[in-house]
């Protein structure tokens, strides 16, 4: 019994580590013309094979659409699929110093996503893998009826948290994350005949976390910690009876969290918010709880300053911030991306926080925070990041592209939006597929059948694409320091401070 | 339901209709009121409604004396400036037909007095000429502009005669470093013949004759005008109509011809950036795509413009064009196999290390090279230029303008912020200063290439197609 297991449990960990394994090897040391077809080759054997059997299971999946899903396949469906989508996210990342998507995209995405299309009325989405084809592996998860039947229902309630942007933001994932997981451990149970270092990281630990992905990709903090997690339970003792090591871990995951986040975020807020001045005017883009607690301290701390918070859609978390820092009595204008270069010009600070720093010193943060950083450094204003050392993390990115997260595009459009447009349908030409199936409707119920026609009309039209992701990559130069809880330092030192708090 | 609105919504179509029955004055009223209420807006349809009823004041204008002609029309084009002072181009289409005014005299006068070349000089005397006093005019509604040049102008209008004109001849002249600028020689000449210049400039009549522009030419222009008070045998009206309908045939041309060149700058399988919904800019890609295949990111342009952007998109017309019934409706972007990719204007930074051009659109193009445009657009040609990414700008010459940008900040207009953040959401509108600021400023140095339906120009040449259709003295209306 523990044979099979341990082979399928030797597998997974190689990829789970995520980093300097298998693919960094054809990236390093193939010349670039001969790039494609290894990568072809080394993936074939299983990539393709498994690219197949997933299309076919996921046409499966959406024949049967919200009906129930016959067990067989699910149960094959989500293991192969992860680790399919696990492989294929690893060897983006670490494409991700090079220009790759262009040889990408005839070569893999444009397979996968062409028939997806088809079937799921995804508009086109082999003409999204112009930018992010190779991020659309999967399509996001919104319901838990895929999820396999191991998942814990705290970790079936948090993904749907997650796909609906109820917890958002990578440190308050992490943390909802690693909170879910206590309660995972707490209920488990070691089967008979193994330990629970072997089975509970890979054969209860990996389905919660291949659900969590499936809702949304897992944020550069959540992987950070579920490596320390599975780290930990590997090095536990077989010997230590079951309780005692599940309470150990529970203590672990508390210590951690209190560690790395409660106590790392109250150092940098203490030394961010000395760097608030009297008569300061602090921009910050989007939310960041860090931010948001650096500014409430300087404001409880007396200093008298103003915010500026530029926003974009379709997240609007500056929204929930500044009516926060209003509530609190801060005075708070509140400015839309587009309006970013007008809200700069009164800035005196910019303060940001993080989804992650690169090794290479960049910030991975909200889409639209290289855009304020840009603007403030035109200005010559002072950057500055917040960020854990728990979000750093040793990927480095050089643009946006490489490594992203693809969010629905019917995002794009609000009802609101939606509802403004639909005095534009008689003008839509007459050789859109979705115009006449459109009059049909509107003949028989006219106001009803409104709002949605429109995303209707978006996928219904062969070229029109709507796009979003919901990071961008914001280049070291436009940063003059980080903050972390190992002190404030140039973006160069990224590496260092990770390598640090790794170590440690 | 749409046939509805279009006969209650008053707007570029209404006040169109109205102009037909209605006579110039009211029309005038009309005009303003509804510049006041924002109910035309935008670059083109202020222009085409401001030629409309500059054609009206001028076919209703009696009498043939020139220089009243010219008072009427800056009379009606001060109003129509002041009521919507960031609506620059309505401040363009009257100094432009001041100019045909002053055009048609020239051209008279030349003929009658020292043969046809005066009036066929005068756009390169402008050339040379007008520079420094470009950089010396002030855009209409600044405030410096008004504590310094409103006596004057006072003066100028309310008697337009030759003795006031000769009695403000002399400071004006002395308030020039140079005698250059009054020198009917291009700048070159003026250059090597330094010395023979005050000898002209003290000739009187030939003086006249041959340096229409600078100070000098009100004077001349003034003898002119006397003149053809007497000589009768000119039309002065008709021809300065003609040329206003050659205005409104520019206006209506500019988006062909400046689509023309279109594949002159678009190489196949590009992937162009632009933003907003410009007519210009559509019918620019659409013509590129006729032979070209490339790719478009479309940026949104939230709050102001998303709903045109995407109806544009999805139709090929805009909101407000959507109540127009002769428009000529054009297919959309995607009808012609052009993949078009909508962005939250968040992404642009992200998209643009992949973008090979970027193609703005703007409400106006001002004397330094700069323009004003949709918010967003200061932001994108910023990216672009961090990613050495060319940016073009489109513009019909009707938005170029000698306004001078002294002060940015009051070229911007600031929109509704219910656009931003609903009313409905009473406590964040309360307690949270809600911006909405609905155009960028975009500096020269930002911008690669201007596209007007004259050619390609750089940046730093618009000064002298400004000088090509304005008339200096009209620079301050």
């Amino acid at each position: 019994m523990s044979g099979p297991v341990e082979g399928e449990a030797a597998a997974p960990p190689a990829v789970t580590p995520q980093a300097p394994n298998d693919p960094a090897a054809p990236a390093k040391t193939d010349p670039k013309e001969t790039k494609p077809a290894d990568d072809g080759a080394s993936k074939k054997p299983s990539g393709a094979e498994l690219k197949k059997l997933k299309q076919l299971e996921k046409q499966a999946k959406r024949a049967q659409a919200k009906a129930i899903v016959p067990p067989a396949t699910q149960q094959g469906g989500p293991p192969k699929e992860n680790q399919k989508q696990r492989e294929q996210k690893q060897s983006q990342k670490k494409d991700e110093s090079r220009p790759l998507p262009i040889r990408r995209r005839p070569s893999q995405s444009n397979a996968v996503p062409q028939q997806q299309a088809k079937k799921e009325s995804t508009r086109g989405q082999k003409n999204l893998g112009l930018f992010f084809g190779h991020l659309y592996s999967q399509p996001r998860q919104h319901s838990m009826v895929g999820a396999s039947k191991d998942v814990h229902p705290a970790v079936l309630a948090l993904g749907l948290q997650y796909s609906s942007y109820v917890i958002c933001g990578s440190t308050a994932r992490m943390v909802a994350m690693l909170l879910a997981f206590k309660a995972v451990i707490e209920s488990y149970q070691t089967p008979v005949g193994t330990s629970l270092a072997r089975h509970l990281t890979n054969h209860h630990l990996s389905p919660q976390i291949d659900y969590l992905r499936s809702c949304r990709p897992l944020s550069i903090s959540m992987g950070n910690a579920i490596r320390w997690l599975k780290d930990l339970i590997i090095k536990i003792d077989p010997s230590t009876p079951e309780a005692e090591a599940k309470r150990d871990l529970v203590e672990e995951i508390d210590m951690f969290i209190r560690e790395r986040v409660t106590a790392a975020q109250k150092l940098i807020r203490d030394q961010a918010a000395t760097k608030i001045l009297p008569g300061d005017v602090i921009l910050t883009y989007a939310s960041s709880s860090i931010v948001e607690q650096t500014l409430l301290q300087a404001h409880k701390a007396g200093v008298p300053f103003t915010v500026i918070v530029v926003d974009s859609k379709p997240l609007f978390e500056g929204k929930t911030l500044a009516r926060k820092l209003a509530n609190q009595g801060i005075t708070v204008r509140y400015y839309l991306i587009t309006g970013a270069s007008h809200a700069v010009k009164d800035a005196s600070k910019v303060f940001l926080g993080a989804h992650a720093m690169m090794s290479n010193g960049r910030l991975y943060s909200r889409v639209g925070t290289a855009l304020v950083s840009m603007l403030a450094r035109s200005h010559s204003l002072p950057v500055l990041v917040l960020c854990e050392s728990v979000k750093f993390t040793e990927k480095v990115a050089l643009d946006s592209i490489v490594g992203n997260e693809v969010a629905p595009a019917s995002e794009i459009l609000s009802e609101a939006e939606r509802a403004s447009l639909l005095p534009l349908e008689p003008h839509l030409p007459a050789t859109h597929p979705s115009k006449n199936k459109a009059e049909d409707k509107h003949a028989a119920d006219d106001a009803k059948s409104g709002p949605l026609d429109v995303i209707k009309w978006v996928e219904g039209s062969d070229n029109l694409h709507h796009l979003q992701v919901l990071y961008d990559v914001t280049p070291a130069e436009y940063i003059n320091m980080v903050i972390t809880e190992y002190g404030s330092l140039p973006p160069s030192s990224v590496p260092v401070v990770h390598r640090l708090s790794t170590n440690t | 339901m749409a046939q509805g609105i279009t006969q209650l919504a008053p707007g570029l179509i209404s006040f169109l209709k109205s102009l037909k029955t209605t006579p110039a004055d009211p029309s005038v009223e009309h005009l303003i009121s509804l510049l006041k209420r924002r109910q035309i807006r935008n670059s083109r349809p202020c222009a085409i409604a401001t030629t409309a009823l500059m054609l009206r004041v001028v076919g209703e204008f009696k009498g043939r004396d020139a220089a009243k002609l010219v008072e009427r029309i800056r009379q009606v084009g001060r109003r129509l400036t002041a009521a919507q002072p960031r609506e620059v181009v309505v401040g363009n289409i009257v100094r432009r037909v001041l100019g045909l005014v002053r055009e048609v005299l020239d051209d008279n006068t030349g003929d009658s007095h020292t043969g046809s070349d005066a009036g066929h000089n005068t756009p390169t005397h402008h050339d040379s000429m007008t520079r420094p006093t470009l950089s010396s005019s002030i855009s209409t509604f600044s405030p410096l502009r008004h504590a310094a040049a409103e006596p004057m102008d006072a003066s100028m209008t309310s008697e337009m005669s030759d003795s006031s004109e000769f009695n403000r001849r002399p400071p004006l002249l002395t308030s020039h470093t140079s005698y250059a600028p009054t020198t009917s020689a291009p700048l070159v000449n003026s250059l090597f013949g330094l010395f023979s210049q005050p000898d002209d400039s003290n000739a009187s009549t030939p003086t006249g004759a041959a340096s229409p522009d600078g100070k000098s030419a009100h004077s001349l222009n003034l003898e002119r005008l006397a003149d053809l008070s007497r000589s009768t045998n000119i039309d002065l009206k008709s021809e300065v109509m003609d040329g206003i309908r050659e205005l409104q045939d520019e206006l209506e041309q500019s988006d062909e011809q400046i689509a023309g060149v279109a594949l002159e700058h678009i190489h196949s399988n590009e992937i162009i950036l632009t933003h907003t919904a410009s007519t210009t800019v559509q019918k620019f890609l659409l013509s590129a795509a006729k032979k070209r295949k490339f790719t478009v990111v479309h940026a949104e342009t939230y709050p102001h413009d998303n709903t045109a952007t995407h109806g544009i998109l999805l139709t090929g017309r805009k909101r407000e064009t959507r109540l127009d019934e002769d428009e000529d409706p054009w297919k959309p972007l995607t009808a012609a196999g052009i993949p078009v990719y909508v962005i939250p204007d968040s992404h642009v930074f992200a998209i643009m290390s992949r973008v090979n051009k970027v193609i703005l659109a703007t409400h106006t193009v001002l004397a330094n090279g700069g323009l004003v445009a949709a918010a967003g657009a200061h932001m994108i040609a910023k990216a672009a230029k961090e990613h050495r990414t060319p940016v073009v700008v489109l513009s019909g010459v009707y938005k170029l303008s000698p306004v001078y940008p002294f002060d940015i900040d009051e070229l911007i207009e600031y929109g509704d912020a219910g656009r931003v953040v609903p009313y409905e959401d009473g406590e964040f509108v309360d307690k949270v200063d809600v911006e909405h600021p609905l155009y960028d400023y975009v500096p020269a140095d930002l911008v690669d290439l201007y596209i007007t339906n004259l050619g390609g120009h750089a940046p730093s040449y618009l000064y002298r197609i400004v000088a090509d259709h304005y008339h200096t003295e009209d620079i301050t209306l």
